[in-house]
């Protein structure tokens, strides 16, 4: 009914448009909204932990996206050839966990692992500790198991269509060519099925690298990311100016990235679809 | 067709109906009375006697989660008669021009506000928020854990404590802490100062399981052992203590950190004689102790300290009014301080 670029101009680009206009604006409200300045953009440029804190959770979106590959592909992989009549099943198990809601997840992680948690009493009564303590709680480690945790049915999904779409009687071919399943894999079933990697890893990447929520709740101190401090200079300072800005360099950066990781690994998915 | 016309005629009559019902009204009131508030502070107990005096008069509650929300709202044109913010966010306010400042004589209870409380509501002299809770930032310590009870804010820094200390994700109460710790007055920093206050709170870090911003999270921290020091308020106490647990509420040599918090009147509001009388409802003996008792907060009327739960009494040090005059109570930050000291604070989370 509504042309899909009518959806995505007031959606994506006009949202986008003043989000940008704020970063140029001196302040949050009244007078001094109306003022246009580069002061964002020096004051940020100015802080390096900023800066730093960006880095950092760029590279921890990128080892979340990867853990989840690597944990996921196996899964997809048993799911869609070897599974046979479970299949279904199965894969309903994997999904089931995305049913409950995240935040529960996340709580009742916190109920295994803190210090009167399930875990630490159990290593009491087994002797193996002294005393109860957290255990991987409240560490940025905390917040990658939880991140990856809780996305990666989403990771395995793509790759388990990805690889239902191998048409089987290329593997046959190989077989009768005389080559190692091994090597089949390699050369046929791996490459076929990276379309369907790379859009998990997008999937992952992309809603990790914004992420406050979980490193609020199981992050401490050392898991603090650029996220939570986007949320703070919106909620906590009001300075939506910098809000913006911070947010905005985010975009540029993974838009940077991506298309990096899409050439060179000539993997874009929708090109696959033409 | 016939439906179509017949449908016209409804909306006509309707609207003329409707129009006669607002004429009618507006005769009688200038609408409801909008208050913009914490969520619980609606409870009818606490205004019982503004309920007596207008039983017709319709009340409207919105509700906020932190201050920056109800600055935020009343900044982007939300209507409101009365709002209730901290004392520390009230020249923000004042300089946005959002509040109207209050003759203290149209209130009949005005006389009952104790009057430190009464000056931290004041801008340039003029009293524009009329306290009613009040209460403490200090330290919630697990007696059984630590060798020597803590008696300063530095202990906070003490090694010894590595990873067993939480404090409240709040720029303000922080930097006030560390400037405590540095010598420094908070309020007049200079830049070299407030770079020093960042690096202290930096080398914090190590000592920190978290920065709570949930205050049940953080009681279930110090009652599970995770946490031996927590920054954080009287209620705590009340509730960790209540579950057998050993804790104390300490005074630290440096004076505990103290919020005020209150009604302010806003400058758009149509309803200001009858915004008035809520807030001398709210400030009523009656109704301040009810709040005391519910919350474990001090009230800003000192006749209700007759009638607080004893227990209460003890962890806010009621009793105690050399406690109090040591407190440092949160004082007014203007627009440009508190983006200083919430981006310093931005930076202290974001350091490696």
């Amino acid at each position: 009914m509504i042309p899909p670029a009518l959806l995505l101009l007031f959606f994506f680009v006009l949202p986008m448009l003043v989000m940008g206009s704020f970063s140029f604006r001196a302040g949050s409200f009244g007078a001094e909204r109306q003022i246009w300045t580069l002061d964002n953009y020096r004051d940020f440029l100015a802080s390096t932990s900023f800066q730093r804190l960006l880095l950092k959770s760029i590279l921890v979106a990128l080892r979340t996206s990867l853990y989840c590959v690597v944990l996921a592909y196996p899964a997809a992989y048993y799911l869609v050839f070897r599974a046979g009549a479970k299949r279904s099943t199965l894969l309903t198990l994997i999904l089931a966990p995305a049913w409950t809601s995240f935040l529960l997840r996340i709580l009742s992680w916190k109920m295994i692992l803190s210090s009167e948690g399930l875990l630490s009493s159990l290593l009491l009564s087994l002797g193996l500790i002294e005393e109860g303590r957290p255990i991987l709680l409240y560490s940025m480690n905390a917040v990658i198991v939880a991140l990856i945790y809780s996305w990666l049915p989403f990771v395995a999904l793509p790759i388990f269509a990805a690889l239902q779409r191998i048409d089987k009687s290329l593997l046959e071919a190989a077989a009768d060519l005389g080559c190692p399943p091994w090597k089949a894999f390699l050369r046929v079933t791996l490459p076929l099925s990276l379309p369907g990697v790379a859009a998990g890893f997008f999937f992952i990447f992309i809603p990790t690298l914004g992420e406050w929520v979980t490193p609020a709740l199981v992050g401490g101190v050392d898991g603090v990311m650029y996220g939570n401090i986007i949320q703070s200079q919106f909620v906590s300072a009001l300075n939506w100016p910098m809000g913006s800005l911070m947010s905005l360099v985010m975009l540029l950066l993974m838009l940077i990235i991506l298309g990096a990781l899409s050439r060179f690994a000539y993997l874009l998915p929708l090109e696959e679809a033409k | 067709m016939h439906h179509k016309r017949s449908y016209r005629w409804l909306l006509a009559v309707a609207s003329v109906l409707l129009a006669l019902v607002v004429v009618a009204c507006g005769a009688k009131s200038a609408g409801p009375l909008m208050v913009l508030d914490w969520a619980d502070y609606e409870q009818e107990v606490f205004w019982a006697d503004f309920k007596e005096e207008h039983p017709d008069q319709e009340v409207q509650w919105t509700f906020f989660a932190d201050d920056p929300e109800a600055f935020a709202k009343l900044q982007s044109g939300f209507y409101a008669d009365l709002v209730h913010p901290g004392s520390s966010w009230l020249r923000v306010y004042v300089d946005a021009g959002l509040l109207e400042p209050i003759d203290t004589s149209k209130l009949d209870n005005w006389s009952g506000i104790i009057p430190s409380l009464a000056k931290a509501g004041q801008v340039d002299g003029k009293q524009y928020l009329i306290p009613w809770e009040w209460g403490y930032d200090s330290l919630l310590v697990r007696t059984d854990k630590v060798k020597e009870m803590p008696d300063s804010w530095a202990d906070m820094w003490d090694p010894q404590y590595k990873g067993h200390v939480s404090t409240f994700d709040s720029a303000e109460a922080n930097i006030l802490i560390a400037a405590t710790v540095l010598g420094y007055d908070a309020y007049n920093m200079n830049d070299t100062q407030m770079a020093a206050v960042k690096q202290k709170l930096i080398e914090l870090k190590p000592n920190l399981l978290g920065y709570w911003t949930d205050y049940t999270e953080v009681n279930q921290q110090v009652a599970a052992g995770d946490v031996w020091l927590a920054v954080t308020w009287p209620d705590a106490w009340v509730t960790v203590s209540g579950e057998g647990v050993p804790v104390e509420y300490i005074e630290p040599k440096e004076g505990r950190l103290g919020w005020v918090y209150g009604y302010a009147l806003t400058k758009a509001s149509k309803n200001k004689d009858l915004a008035l009388d809520y807030i001398d409802a709210m400030i009523s003996v009656d109704s301040m102790t009810e709040m005391a008792n519910q919350y474990a907060y001090g009230a800003a009327n000192q006749a209700v300290l007759n009638n607080v739960n004893p227990e209460y009494i003890a962890a806010m040090s009621l009793d105690k009014p050399d406690v109090i005059e040591r407190t440092q109570f949160f004082k007014p930050l203007t627009e440009s301080q508190r983006q200083a000291w919430i981006t310093l604070w931005d930076e202290v989370k974001a350091a490696p």
